[in-house]
């Protein structure tokens, strides 16, 4: 009598990253974290410089976490969390929570977002195939 | 119910504060590691829960505790409304009761002088808190261990209070006074809590031996742990009871839940999820 077996299939975090990256010219970053700020994968367009040190990637990190878990709070009123978008000067940062994890993105400031974030939706509800 | 005062709050985080409730008669005989029942008014309805007291007996003026705010799947209704809470506001409480006290006699009528080696996890500190006063305020003898656990640095509740407690066991000497107390960070990799230098992992990694052969529990003292020099006292949520039992089953210690037949045991524990 053979026994079910559950398999749970993991993303792969580093293809995943590479697809999205560059789905589109004005992606410059993306990279996935767990609940506990591990950089699971990330990537960055090659031409271009780190608005940011190793040391303020870490504390944007926990910052972008707390917000993540504190937005939670209002999950059994307002339902999950699907998105959200912090537009300063010189980047714009673009969450999305994914299985478990959060997506994050940067972006070139003052573009228009909709196509960017339809087609990382495309990719990410296509996680299974790649 | 009585009626006492919320004569006290200090948010340490915004989900986790120190609250205290002054009775309006006085407060009642209690022992150390007991928890009080506090009630307040919602939609005509009185709310009640119960939270582990981290005052000592000896004080008669206060019952204080130390309360997290756990919001999810749902906010808790008594905790929420604590947090809301201002100081002045009437609240009602019931008497102290529970189990998690100190074993001051083994079964056959003897002074138990074993080591005292609490170990709590997030609010499951809360009674070992109590615990370390009323032995201090007794000028009990025994050696006391407090081991604490939590994921975040701002989590450290009592921190300078028990630090104070280890000091004076250093001024005093351990003939009058030992104490010692020491906490782990379970999250260290994150940014928040990157000045942390102490024991890494969850509370009962205090437990698990290093190379060495001893665990840190057993450096932090300078000697083995056995069921004969040591009991413990647990509290927090279940996995954190069940990490520490993963440890002292194999060493023979067996908890009051499953107690000998001569009543012996050696260690105590409450859960709270």
């Amino acid at each position: 009598m053979g026994m079910a077996e559950e398999v749970t299939l993991k993303p792969n975090y580093e293809k995943l990253c590479s697809k999205i990256l560059n789905s589109d010219e004005h992606i410059r970053f993306t990279g996935f974290v767990n609940d506990k700020s591990k950089i699971l994968h990330s990537e960055q367009k090659d031409n271009l410089d780190s608005l940011l040190n190793d040391h303020e990637v870490a504390m944007s990190i926990h910052y972008t976490l707390e917000r993540w878990r504190k937005a939670q709070n209002f999950t059994f009123r307002l339902g999950k969390e699907r998105l959200t978008f912090t537009e300063y000067d010189n980047v714009t940062l673009v969450t999305i929570p994914f299985k478990g994890t959060l997506l994050l993105v940067s972006t070139e400031p003052r573009i228009s977002y909709d196509p960017i974030i339809e087609k990382i939706n495309s990719i990410l509800t296509d996680w299974e195939k790649i | 119910m009585e009626n006492g005062t919320i004569s006290y709050t200090q948010l340490l985080r915004e989900d986790l504060g120190i609250f205290r409730v002054t009775p309006d008669d006085k407060v009642p005989d209690f022992k150390a590691g007991q928890f009080l029942t506090l009630g307040l008014p919602l939609d005509s309805k009185i709310v009640n829960r119960a939270y582990s007291i981290t005052s000592s007996p000896q004080n008669k003026s206060f019952f204080e505790f130390v309360i997290r705010w756990v919001r999810r799947p749902l906010p808790g209704r008594l905790t929420s409304l604590l947090f809301n809470a201002k100081e002045g506001d009437k609240i009602s409480w019931a008497k102290p009761a529970g189990n998690l006290t100190i074993n001051d006699t083994l079964p056959n009528g003897e002074k138990d002088n074993r080591r005292i080696v609490c170990i709590g996890g997030g609010t499951g500190l809360a009674p070992f808190v109590s615990f370390a006063q009323h032995l201090h305020d007794t000028n009990d003898k025994r050696e006391i261990v407090v081991l604490h656990g939590a994921s975040y640095v701002d989590e450290l509740s009592y921190k300078d209070l028990l630090t104070g407690l280890q000091n004076e066991s250093i001024e005093k000497g351990k003939d009058e006074w030992n104490f010692k107390y020491s906490a782990a960070i379970s999250r260290p990799q994150e940014w928040f809590n990157r000045s942390w230098a102490g024991q890494v992992g969850r509370v009962e990694t205090f437990l698990r031996p290093r190379d060495n052969g001893l665990s840190p529990l057993e450096e932090l003292i300078g000697g083995k742990i056995t069921k004969e020099n040591t009991i413990f006292y647990v509290c927090g949520w279940q996995g954190t009871i069940d990490g520490v039992m993963d440890f002292l089953n194999p060493k023979g210690f067996v908890t009051e839940h499953d107690k000998r037949e001569d009543g012996s045991f050696e260690v105590k524990y409450e859960s709270y999820g």
